[in-house]
């Protein structure tokens, strides 16, 4: 169980995190978005004891996390840079691992093996960038951790091995329960495996929310009038974004499903279209709300 | 057993539910027959296990399932009558599509003819309702 209390981080003068406060469960992935600068990266250097806070309380199964060696023989961490001593082979990484990982599995590692196909032998330094992300799954997954931290993993990835990926991951949260905590931009990578997602913005938390809940709770409506639009429609709701395109009015809207439905009908509406948003779109009016808007770019 | 499209705008609890819903509906999941795992079924579809969890509960609280703690969940016989919202909803879907029918030309003889042909081959195969 992740507990983050509060925190704040500054670098040189420069906040990067305000008073973020979140909490993980074990078994459970979250999902870290975030616009770019956000403090996304900050967050996870923290929750894998790199960096020391300036403010507030991380801990990981009630135990802080800095420079905090049980702790961090438990958790494994994929920067988005990653590293990798020179020279070194993939047979010798996973060697210097097994002696600072307790939990390291030699007979996973093996069977990895065949998932990832890649020489043992080979150095690190002449494999591709996305290999070398296969790799650090590879040595990942094969020392057991009780928690990961990804950030912006699936960067580098081909398709296939991006759903091989998420499936080794699955597979691990579902039996072993490992708790995962990932960053990413790409929201439709985040979509299927998240159950739980926080938006930073400018080092805030905007929102954090139970991923389903979230879809259902926003949602994109069309009407249609077949005389003026009724003003008193607008006030009613609580919309995040409104455009009108013709006759037609699409709205953004917060709220219960039902409950908007039956507060349009009562306008008589000649047509009433409403959809769950993509994770994508919660994200773009979310911000906009927030004053970080993209204006004419998306429909 | 099937497939998921996550692409959809669809939260992926809810495209469960619906999909275990009709395998329910049309009798492909019989009467007391096991559900899979929730493990299994989140590494076969790679979909994180705590969503599956939403969708089982979602599914016994909508009385198409039930658990027995340590066993796993069951599909739970006979559909309980308590279903007014859904019915509320499907009838009035069809009058929607009756209303697109009338309006593109469909003659009403037509549309009745359909229905009844419906409800005959329906009607072979479950007695009860």
């Amino acid at each position: 169980m992740i507990e983050v209390e509060k925190v704040g981080k500054q670098f040189q003068g420069v906040e990067a995190l305000k008073d973020v406060s979140l909490s993980v469960h074990r078994g459970s992935i979250y999902g870290l978005v975030g616009s770019n600068g956000a403090g996304k990266t900050t967050l996870l250097k923290l929750l894998a004891g790199i960096y020391r806070q300036n403010s507030g309380n991380i801990t990981i199964d009630s135990q802080p996390v800095f420079e905090n060696d049980e702790i961090k023989a438990r958790t494994f961490f994929i920067p988005d840079f990653l590293y990798y001593f020179p020279n070194f082979s993939i047979q010798d990484m996973a060697h210097f691992y097994t002696r600072i990982y307790p939990q390291w599995n030699q007979a996973r590692f093996e069977k990895l093996g065949g998932v990832f196909n890649i020489e043992v032998k080979r150095r690190i330094k002449t494999l591709s960038k996305g290999m070398r992300r296969q790799v650090s799954f590879w040595l990942g997954l094969a020392l057991m951790p009780d928690v990961m931290i990804l950030d912006e993993p699936i960067d580098g990835l081909d398709p296939v091995m991006r759903q091989k990926v998420k499936n080794l991951i699955i597979q691990d949260v579902a039996e072993r329960e490992m708790t995962v905590m990932i960053s990413s931009h790409n929201l439709r990578d985040l979509e299927d495996i998240c159950d739980y997602i926080g938006i930073l913005h400018q080092g805030k938390m905007l929102i954090q929310k139970d991923l389903d809940d979230l879809k259902a709770d926003v949602h994109k409506i069309q009407v249609a009038f077949s005389g003026e639009i009724p003003p008193a429609l607008l006030q009613d709701m609580q919309t995040l974004y409104q455009e009108k395109r013709g006759s037609v009015l699409i709205l953004i809207v917060r709220g219960v499903h039902e409950d908007i439905i039956r507060r349009v009908q009562s306008y008589q509406p000649a047509i009433l279209d409403i959809l769950p948003l993509t994770l994508e779109e919660i994200f773009i009016y979310e911000m906009g709300d927030n004053g970080y808007e993209i204006k004419n770019v998306l429909y | 057993m099937f497939e998921l499209d996550l692409r959809s705008r669809a939260p992926v609890y809810e495209q469960l539910v619906e999909k275990i819903k009709e395998l329910i509906i049309n009798n492909v999941l019989k009467p007391d027959e096991q559900l899979p795992a929730v493990r299994v079924l989140a590494i076969e579809l790679t979909i994180n296990p705590n969503t599956i969890q939403k969708a089982y509960r979602e599914l016994e609280h909508r009385g198409y399932i039930y658990s027995v703690p340590g066993k796993g969940s069951f599909v739970r016989p006979a559909v309980p009558g308590n279903n007014t919202a859904r019915l509320q909803t499907l009838e009035k879907e069809l009058s929607r599509i009756v209303s697109e029918m009338l309006y593109l030309g469909t003659p009403p003889q037509k549309i009745i003819t359909r229905v009844k042909t419906q409800l005959s081959k329906d009607e072979g195969g479950k007695m009860d309702d």
